[in-house]
């Protein structure tokens, strides 16, 4: 291998590429479409938040200006919590339009996050909306693959290659030069497009400077450089195994097919399929039997609640509810929170279990797929993917709990056993309650979920590489 | 310089090229007669180390092709029928990579020089090669062989479709080289031309040498008749 060579043939590629107006033109259209992506992404997150934000001070407000209430009441009033999108959000979408943006906190109940965009929608949205990273995955690849297909292949169609090969070059050397002059072209087009958008959506959507996001935008175009740098090898592996041009692109064109549809659909279905999830009223249905069956808190003869009466009596040394120095009544009702709760999250973690098992499908055939691997560790980056939405999911319902027991513990101290229902609380009880502040997963844990996929991305690059040795270590290749 | 020992290559159970011995010394230059498919390309394939020969062997300046592929690309330089290089390039250009890919920095001036010797006109070594003519375009692939100071220079059919103007000049330009001690392995059907530009000239049929004779032996009818007779 010659590094001198390798350049002189990068070089020559990136001349004759620039020279060229086809890519030019087909660069000009895609330029185009990243803007349009770009500006129609960041426009909508930036509306969202505005629009979450409103509703969420109106919320607020709300909570903030009501009345001296029993504090039973106040949890059953209930709480909004909206999702707010991540400020990269503009960038991939990811599954930001299929999952829920807001859930209902109260006491007993654990609801579902509801209102994503896919339920107000007209269906349309199942078949994708265009995002940058939508671009720069799928539409950057057929890019590479018109403006390289005949890279080698031409070169041996009229006869070139025989020539180049009885320079003093070898063939790893063309094959190596042609990949770099590819993917620095890609890069020189797509990645300063790529940093700037980040960099100006992040500043304005993260209200300022804000290293973790900047952190994640640097490792976006990293990562993409990579993906771009794999698409290249896979592009001048084929363009070198093939007789001619046209088989070239033929082949590439398949291979495309193949990895931006039928693999990433198929990964899907065929998760699906093995790891069987329960749907929604099956999950609720579960939860209520084993609910029901560990301790029902509106059934007074119930076993467990007998024994927690029992209990509470003998601790205090008391002989009746109504001479205990706490409120009973708020007792049962956080114990029933405390069993509730417990045996939803046993439930949700088996449930997150079932959907991770399916996303493992997609995540360990990023080993065959680099569009996987590019599109799971981007939504990761992006703070749009599945992990995201279920820690949100795991915050929201910690914070249900956690405010649901600081009522009941108002209601333990504050109110009376006797003639509770008609007992109040000051409202200042209600302000003093924490607001509800997700905190997203730090750029570790991001990288820790999308590791299959990163370690995949990067086997890539090193398969392409030791393809492109093995090809140019064949004479049937030559010719 | 060249030299063939019981080459032979073989596809299965047809025999391209069947016990070809042949010996081409610095300054001889040989034209390969025969029809398509009578084994003068893949003889020169097996020259350049682009396939590998079922037996025998194959070496130029005493170096096997087989075992050291790299290192006989010093010695060699190879012209297509059909020279089409890089269309977007100038000629020039084209000149600069191919021998900076030799290994050869030259300077505009002395690629300049490169071409004129190849009998390339000056006001076309500015001209992208996408507009050049076969005849021109055939001069700069004797630039880049001229360049890298190949001391064999192997030719497929170099003259097919030259008009005769063209392929003279290309004639004269391999009489130079040859003169100044290239070994030229050319494979043609052009028997006018071999006889013409050759020292030897050797007839080929399915895959064999049939004859070789020197071509100050023969006259063109002569040689014409020869040729009719074996293929």
């Amino acid at each position: 291998m010659h590094l001198k060579f390798i350049q002189i043939i990068g070089r020559q590629e990136w001349n004759s590429i620039f020279r060229s107006k086809i890519p030019l033109a087909l660069y000009a259209v895609l330029l185009t479409v990243s803007l349009l992506a770009t500006f129609t992404g960041w426009q909508y997150v930036s509306k969202f938040n505005q629009q979450q934000a409103a509703a969420r001070e109106e919320v607020h407000d709300h909570w903030m200006t009501q009345p001296n209430r029993h504090p039973h009441r106040v949890a059953h009033y209930g709480y909004l919590v909206f999702r707010e999108k991540s400020p990269l959000s503009f960038f991939d979408f990811g599954l930001d339009s299929y999952v829920g943006n807001s859930v209902f906190l109260e006491a007993h109940r654990q609801n579902t996050v509801n209102m994503s965009e896919a339920g107000f929608s007209n269906g349309m949205l199942r078949f994708g909306e265009l995002s940058m990273a939508l671009v720069l995955q799928v539409l950057v690849p057929l890019f590479i693959i018109f403006i390289g297909f005949h890279t080698v292949a031409g070169l041996k169609q009229n006869g070139v290659l025989k020539i180049l090969l009885c320079q003093k070059a070898s063939y790893l050397d063309i094959l190596l030069g042609k990949t770099v002059g590819i993917t620095l072209v890609t890069w020189a087009l797509f990645l300063p497009l790529l940093m700037v958008s980040l960099l100006t959506g992040v500043i304005s959507l993260s209200a300022g400077f804000n290293s973790e996001q900047l952190m994640r935008s640097a490792l976006i175009v990293l990562l993409y450089g990579l993906y771009f740098l794999v698409i290249t090898l896979l592009v001048v592996a084929v363009s070198a195994m093939s007789a001619n041009a046209r088989n070239s692109l033929m082949a590439l064109v398949l291979v495309w097919i193949l990895f931006f549809v039928v693999v990433p659909k198929s990964a899907q279905t065929l998760g699906s399929s093995i790891f069987a999830a329960p749907d929604k009223i099956a999950f609720e249905q579960a939860i209520e039997a084993e609910v029901s069956k560990e301790g029902d808190s509106h059934n007074p003869n119930d076993p467990h609640f007998s024994e927690l009466k029992a209990a509470t009596l003998k601790k205090y040394g008391v002989d009746s509810l109504q001479a205990l120095p706490v409120n009973y009544g708020a007792l049962v009702m956080q114990e029933g929170e405390n069993i509730s709760s417990r045996i939803f999250n046993k439930h949700f973690d088996q449930l997150i279990g079932a959907y991770k098992a399916q996303n493992s499908i997609s995540n360990y055939l990023s080993f065959t797929d680099p569009f996987l691997a590019i599109r799971n560790v981007s939504m990761n980056l992006a703070g749009t993917d599945f992990d995201t939405f279920t820690e949100f999911q795991k915050q929201t319902e910690k914070y249900r709990f956690e405010k649901t027991k600081n009522l009941n513990e108002i209601h333990l101290t504050q109110i009376s056993y006797k003639d509770d229902s008609k007992q109040k609380v000051s409202a200042r009880n209600f302000q003093q309650q924490a607001e509800f502040k997700f905190k997203p997963l730090t750029i570790k844990a991001s990288l820790a979920h999308g590791a299959v996929s990163l370690v995949a991305l990067f086997i890539w690059v090193l398969a392409g590489l030791a393809s492109l040795t093995f090809i140019s270590s064949k004479r049937a290749y030559q010719l | 310089m060249l030299e063939a020992k019981n080459l032979t290559k073989r596809y299965g159970k047809h025999t391209a090229l069947n016990n070809l011995n042949l010996t081409i010394k610095p300054g001889e230059i040989f034209a390969l007669l025969g029809q398509n498919g009578a084994g003068k390309t893949t003889t020169i394939n097996l020259f350049l180390g682009f396939i590998e020969p079922s037996e025998g062997w194959a070496s130029i300046d005493g170096v096997s092709v087989v075992e050291h592929p790299q290192q006989i690309k010093q010695y060699l330089a190879y012209i297509p029928e059909t020279v089409m290089l890089y269309p977007n390039l100038t000629g020039i250009e084209n000149l600069e990579y191919f021998s900076s890919l030799a290994g050869f920095d030259y300077s505009k001036k002395e690629l300049g020089k490169l071409l004129s010797t190849a009998g390339l006109q000056p006001q076309a070594f500015e001209q992208r090669l996408g507009g050049y003519s076969k005849g021109m375009r055939q001069k700069v692939g004797i630039a880049i062989a001229v360049a890298k100071k190949a001391k064999v220079l192997l030719l497929d059919e170099p003259t097919s479709g030259l008009d005769p103007k063209a392929s003279n000049e290309f004639s004269e330009i391999l009489k130079t080289l040859a003169a100044k001690g290239t070994a030229i392995l050319m494979a043609t059907h052009d028997i006018f031309r071999a006889k013409e530009v050759a020292t030897r000239i050797g007839i080929m049929k399915e895959g064999n040498l049939e004859s070789v004779l020197h071509a100050c032996d023969i006259s063109a009818n002569e040689l014409e008749a020869l040729y009719l007779k074996t293929v």
